[in-house]
């Protein structure tokens, strides 16, 4: 009797397991569970109704990964067939194999996801959204958990993404070029005329801007204005703050001598001056400062 | 008192002969700094870097004191008959 108990518990075990998965063993597990022994049903009925209540509670905070429908990334733009939200919420990306490459969370799930496909275009294929109405961190964390232990639970890993050191999709701060100076400080004596040094500048480096303050935090708004544009266009340029007096002393004056231009800022481009903001503004509006560039 | 309008209307009419000329003050507290459109015949087969140059060197004296100088037009009379056009054309534009 022992053992026939045994045997009967590991298959009611087995019941339950499968009956979790495909909806076809659910009947099959019915015809199973009368023939052997009548006191074992009120044992099964026990954790379905512990079930539910957790079910009802993961529902409202998100869709299952399972149930959520995929959307297909354009491979040219980025942008997705259907309309990725903009709130707050989790996400999955997959490939176009259909692999979960990343699940992530997000408070714009649209900008996390563009961002991504101008990251690693190759990797991005279609992505499921599952929106969090109450986004507050925990919430968020509790949706993006369920997604991943549900693909845990299915595929036995973790997605390529996700795994620890695996940088790819991590929001890179952007690195902020340091601005040039041209002298080791205002204690230094030059051995060298300050305009060779600003020749040499403008001559090695393919762009380089004159402006009036750091690049990070530019002081006055035709500056701020260069800053925009550059960054824009994406191009590689170097950044000289006409007003840092330490390292840069003496250049305002220098520099408009050798460029006879009055203000600032100044952009050089193969060491020609281009202009100021103006100058660069209309270039950058017509299209010029691209085709420039690109010399 | 710092530079005037007036003062910057002066120096580009004496020295650049403008069809059209038109000088807005948008000093704000910050010193004095105002936006420019010209249209003159000198600036015919003379690149728009050339152009900002000979502006700034009509208002040679006046930059001294001109805390901001934003020049958005420097065109020959051609060219601004033509963006006359254009603009009457296209209304919305």
């Amino acid at each position: 009797m022992a053992t026939l108990n045994l045997s009967s518990l590991q298959a009611l075990a087995f019941h339950r397991l499968s009956s979790s998965f495909p909806q076809s063993t659910p009947t099959l597990s019915f015809n199973f569970q009368p023939k052997p022994f009548a006191n074992p049903r009120p044992i099964s009925l026990k954790p379905y109704v512990s079930e539910k209540p957790r079910a009802r509670v993961v529902a409202l905070a998100v869709k299952s990964l399972g149930e959520t429908e995929a959307v297909a990334v354009s491979p040219e733009d980025g942008q997705s067939a259907g309309e990725l939200p903009s709130g707050s919420g989790v996400y999955a990306v997959y490939d176009t194999n259909g692999d979960v490459q990343f699940i992530g969370l997000s408070r714009n799930i649209a900008a996390s996801v563009a961002a991504h496909w101008k990251s690693v275009p190759e990797l991005c294929g279609s992505v499921k959204a599952g929106v969090v109405d109450e986004p507050d961190r925990e919430t968020l964390t509790q949706a993006w958990k369920s997604w991943m232990e549900e693909y845990i639970k299915v595929s036995g890993k973790v997605p390529p993404g996700n795994e620890s050191g695996n940088a790819t999709w991590v929001r890179q701060p952007p690195k902020r070029k340091p601005d040039l100076r041209l002298t080791p400080g205002h204690h230094m004596q030059l051995t060298v005329p300050l305009e060779n040094l600003i020749d040499a500048l403008v001559k090695e480096n393919k762009v380089v801007a004159f402006i009036k303050g750091p690049r990070s935090a530019p002081l006055c708004g035709f500056s701020q204005r260069v800053i925009a544009i550059l960054e824009n266009e994406g191009v590689d340029y170097e950044s000289v703050n006409v007003l840092d007096e330490e390292y840069n002393y003496g250049l305002r004056e220098t520099l408009k001598k050798y460029s006879n231009w009055p203000t600032f800022p100044q952009i050089f481009v193969d060491g020609e001056l281009v202009g100021g903001c103006d100058i660069l503004t209309s270039m950058y509006e017509k299209g010029e400062l691209a085709s420039l560039l690109k010399k | 008192m710092g530079v005037t309008k007036e003062q910057v209307e002066l120096s580009l009419k004496a020295k650049l002969n403008p069809s059209h000329l038109e000088v807005v003050d948008i000093s704000g507290g910050c010193g004095a700094s105002f936006v420019v459109e010209i249209v003159s015949e000198q600036f015919e087969g003379k690149r728009l870097l050339e152009r900002h140059r000979m502006v700034n060197a009509a208002l040679e004296e006046e930059m001294k004191q001109i805390h901001a100088l934003s020049i958005k037009k420097a065109v020959t009379p051609e060219q601004w008959k033509q963006q006359q056009e254009s603009n009457q054309s296209n209304p919305a534009a």
